[in-house]
């Protein structure tokens, strides 16, 4: 093979990594996106032996009360929707009215340490998916 | 600059790669928009087509002829009748009836064939045009350079374990084959018919529809 020919050859192959590099990065990117609610805010606040409750707003539409899934110790417990009654979000002007609550009765737990988890339902691909994001952190409590 | 082996095993990598990325990246991510995962397989063409001609090499030396056709054929009808006996006894003793019309009845057995020819014909161009010959820059032909293009053929298929196993005894066999009569035509029936025959006679929970890659899952 000549040398001018191996030139080519290896300026292709590096051309051809490229152009899957930045392919692989505008998939990733795009997925992302696709896959995950960039507007949604909310926060865990409460979680003990009877409720686990906080807010969820979806910033980019205010006027939709977001369903949200309750999984505690990494089990499905519950899902509802984000309606309740919360006025500190509203006059905190993270929602635009009052209603971006959500409380869950909290299941029957053994003693110990425990840990709850809120998502929110994000549905993508145009409804071929729902995927769940986190709100907030998770929060860690304890039942004597 | 790297040298002739190192050079062809870059080949090789950046071949397997794309047909990796396409088969568990973009048809993970893609969801609908399926085109994407054409990208990817275009790019190692462009890369196949190119080196082919960087390196001299014509249509008639990859294996786009007919004058050893009988030969390969001839070296091809014992190691299938093997493997299709064998495909017919493993079926039947892991209780699946053998079903001739199972490969998409939706489609006349010829009709199904033919493509499953044009798909081998791919494949085949792929193995052992680029992959096997590859390989012989870097080892020469026999045992390591046969062995490789098994093994790249069989990691293509993953994570499908039962088309994993088949894809390596075909795979050897068609590279062990193409090292001593080239000929594409030839390897293309061998595979379709192969695949009728497996498709026929595996259980169907065992193949899981020929999926592979990240579609294995779905």
């Amino acid at each position: 093979m000549k040398l001018k020919s191996r030139a080519r050859l290896i300026h292709l192959l590096i051309s051809k990594s490229t152009a899957e590099a930045l392919l692989i990065a505008a998939v990733a990117v795009g997925f992302y996106f696709a896959t995950t609610n960039v507007n949604l805010r909310g926060v865990l606040d409460k979680a003990d032996r009877q409720v686990v409750s906080g807010w969820a707003v979806d910033e980019g539409n205010p006027e939709v009360r977001i369903e949200v899934q309750l999984f505690i110790d990494d089990r499905f417990v519950s899902d509802a929707p984000a309606d309740k009654y919360r006025p500190d979000v509203h006059e905190a002007k993270r929602a635009q009215d009052d209603w971006h609550g959500f409380e869950f009765q909290s299941p029957q737990l053994s003693p110990g340490d425990h840990e709850a988890r809120v998502y929110a339902v994000h549905a993508n691909g145009g409804g071929a998916r729902r995927t769940l994001q986190l709100i907030g952190m998770p929060y860690r409590f304890r039942i004597e | 600059m790297p040298g002739q082996g190192a050079l062809a095993a870059w080949e090789i990598a950046s071949v397997t790669s794309s047909v990796l990325i396409a088969e568990w990246i973009l048809s993970a991510a893609a969801g609908a928009s399926k085109a994407v995962v054409a990208i990817p397989i275009g790019l190692a063409f462009i890369l196949m087509i190119g080196s082919h001609r960087l390196r001299g090499e014509s249509l008639r030396d990859v294996g786009f002829r007919f004058d050893n056709f009988f030969r390969a054929i001839k070296l091809l009808l014992l190691p299938m009748l093997i493997v299709a006996i064998a495909s017919l006894l493993i079926g039947l003793a892991l209780g699946a009836q053998p079903n001739f019309l199972r490969w998409h009845p939706e489609r006349r057995l010829i009709a199904q064939i033919g493509l499953g020819f044009a798909w081998g014909f791919v494949q085949q161009y792929v193995l052992q045009s680029f992959v096997n010959r590859r390989a012989q820059i870097i080892w020469g032909p026999g045992l390591v350079s046969i062995l490789l293009t098994g093994l790249i053929f069989s990691v293509l298929h993953l994570p499908n374990p039962w088309l994993m196993v088949v894809t390596l005894i075909g795979g050897l066999i068609w590279a062990a084959v193409y090292q001593r009569a080239p000929n594409l035509i030839a390897l293309a029936i061998s595979h379709s018919v192969m695949t009728w025959l497996l498709v026929s006679t595996l259980p169907v929970s065992a193949l899981n529809h020929l999926r592979i890659g990240f579609k294995y899952f779905t």
